[in-house]
């Protein structure tokens, strides 16, 4: 068997480990403060707060309804961004892990995501809180949100694997990244909608991170998300899938060099 | 049955330096035709094990001597299977642990009971086994309190203490030991043995590396010695073969 399937097949096996290393970073990281990773909620609340009103003022749209958007987006915005710049470093910061016990490797993208799943939840919070204030209406398409995280998580995973890999070989990849994402941010449905823009929604629309943030984020909103976003998506995670698995299979072994 | 056989198992592996890792390299030298190639895309290949082969049965335990980067790291974590070989084959039978780097895999943040939770289960202990284990490794470790502190506050020397008690819990069939194994104080050392002589007894394979003669006499009846990648094994152990670093245990 490719190097590669083997090496994705043991992960699964031992994804009990990712569950343990993904909850355990999570309070090792907030180990001696009070809220502990309430604190990245709280952040969040303020952050929202803060924009919501600036951002409400300056665009001139309503508040009970920009808010609660502003929210969603942030929120898996910020899930986004932390799998994708953080996944270009995922092997080479547990190279003490890799050159030193036999571990299969995807097992280090699938911790990353669920950490930042973790994060999301705390986060939720926020947009519930928000939700219930300002009345945000939930009907039946709420429930596609299930669905869209799974299509975001599965896109993200081929992602950080893929970064990982790139990021481990040449290190440029993780700064080039950070240079990146905060057009990414911009050009993304986070602080407007694309109906709000006067020059047409191409733009946002061209930025695939979009999809992956709307296939969340409208359902949040009580919305059905357009079809093409699920094309997009579904799109991406073929191909991405495909040409990760391909890159894994034949490098897969030279990773324990590289790190 | 335990089990380690090397088929004519070559490694060779790249060392990128700083151009090589470059993206930006890589881009100019598509730019300019490969022109400046031999500048910009140094990636030498380092053939760190050559054609080597030998079979590990229960009960064998064997000391790997050789000067610095003779690749007695890299035969061991090519024994792990951290390394996969470049040619050859390597067949491994028997649960596997490693002692090679000081702190490998441990959080630092993290308090010494968490870590020992943390290292069992990458290890591949189940979480009741831990559980199991954990009284055992703590009466090892003779850390007492120290166990509920960060481990960023240990020295090199306890951290060792809880990695060796860790890897040895799992009760390995296989166990791999670099040479820092040294780092611990007479009392720690006099511990490690009589637990090393007691998994060697159980018929276990045990490969260690060290420079000190002594540890290596005590523990190994076979003597592999590496140079340059090659794998000779040396049926004795005259001091002077050592090379570096006599006696010093590191």
């Amino acid at each position: 068997m490719p190097p590669g399937y083997s090496d994705i097949i043991a992960s699964l096996r031992q994804s009990r480990l990712a569950f343990h290393f993904a909850l355990s970073d999570t309070r090792a990281r907030y180990r001696r403060s009070v809220l502990g990773p309430f604190w990245l909620a709280l952040g969040t609340a303020v952050g929202v707060v803060g924009m919501g009103l600036l951002w409400s003022e300056l665009l001139k749209v309503d508040r009970a309804t920009f808010i609660p958007s502003l929210t969603a987006g942030l929120i898996v915005w910020q899930m986004l961004a932390a799998c994708i710049t953080e996944g270009t470093a995922v092997f080479t910061r547990q190279a003490n892990v890799i050159r030193n016990l036999q571990l299969p490797y995807f097992l280090h993208p699938m911790q990353l995501v669920l950490r930042n799943l973790v994060n999301l939840a705390h986060n939720l919070l926020v947009f519930v809180v928000v939700a219930i204030v300002l009345a945000v209406p939930a009907s039946w398409s709420t429930l596609l949100v299930i669905p869209g995280l799974v299509l975001t998580v599965l896109n993200l995973l081929w992602m950080a694997l893929m970064l990982g890999m790139l990021g481990a070989r040449f290190r440029d990849v993780e700064y080039a990244l950070g240079a990146v994402m905060p057009l990414l941010f911009v050009i993304s449905p986070v602080l407007f909608r694309p109906d709000y823009l006067p020059f047409g929604s191409t733009i946002i629309w061209m930025n695939p991170l979009s999809h992956l943030i709307d296939v969340i984020r409208s359902p949040l909103l009580g919305v059905s998300p357009p079809l093409f976003v699920y094309y997009t998506v579904g799109g991406m995670l073929l191909v991405g899938w495909a040409l990760t698995l391909a890159l894994f299979n034949s490098r897969r072994n030279r990773i324990a060099f590289w790190v | 049955m335990a089990k380690l056989v090397f088929e004519n198992v070559t490694v060779q592996y790249p060392i990128y330096n700083s151009r090589s890792v470059s993206l930006r390299n890589r881009l100019v030298r598509l730019s300019t035709g490969g022109r400046i190639e031999a500048e910009a895309g140094q990636v030498s290949l380092v053939t760190a094990l050559k054609d080597v082969s030998f079979t590990l049965k229960d009960g064998d335990t064997v000391g790997l001597v050789g000067h610095n980067g003779a690749g007695k790291s890299t035969l061991l974590r090519t024994m792990a299977g951290i390394y996969a070989p470049t040619s050859g084959r390597v067949l491994r039978e028997g649960r596997l642990a490693t002692v090679l780097e000081i702190g490998a895999g441990m959080d630092t943040e993290l308090t010494g009971y968490e870590n020992i939770v943390r290292m069992g289960l990458m290890m591949g202990m189940t979480s009741a086994e831990v559980r199991a284990a954990t009284p055992e490794i703590e009466s090892f470790t003779d850390l007492g309190d120290f166990l509920q502190l960060p481990v960023r506050t240990y020295s090199s020397g306890m951290v060792m203490r809880l990695m060796f008690a860790v890897a040895t819990s799992i009760k390995p069939e296989i166990l791999l030991v670099d040479e820092m194994f040294g780092t611990g104080d007479a009392a720690f050392q006099e511990k490690a043995k009589a637990r090393m002589l007691a998994l060697i007894g159980a018929a276990r394979i045990f490969v260690f590396a060290s420079h000190a003669p002594t540890l290596i006499n005590e523990f190994c009846q076979r003597v592999f010695r590496l140079e340059h990648g090659v794998v000779e094994e040396v049926t004795s152990l005259p001091e002077e073969n050592l090379g570096l670093s006599i006696g010093e245990g590191v």
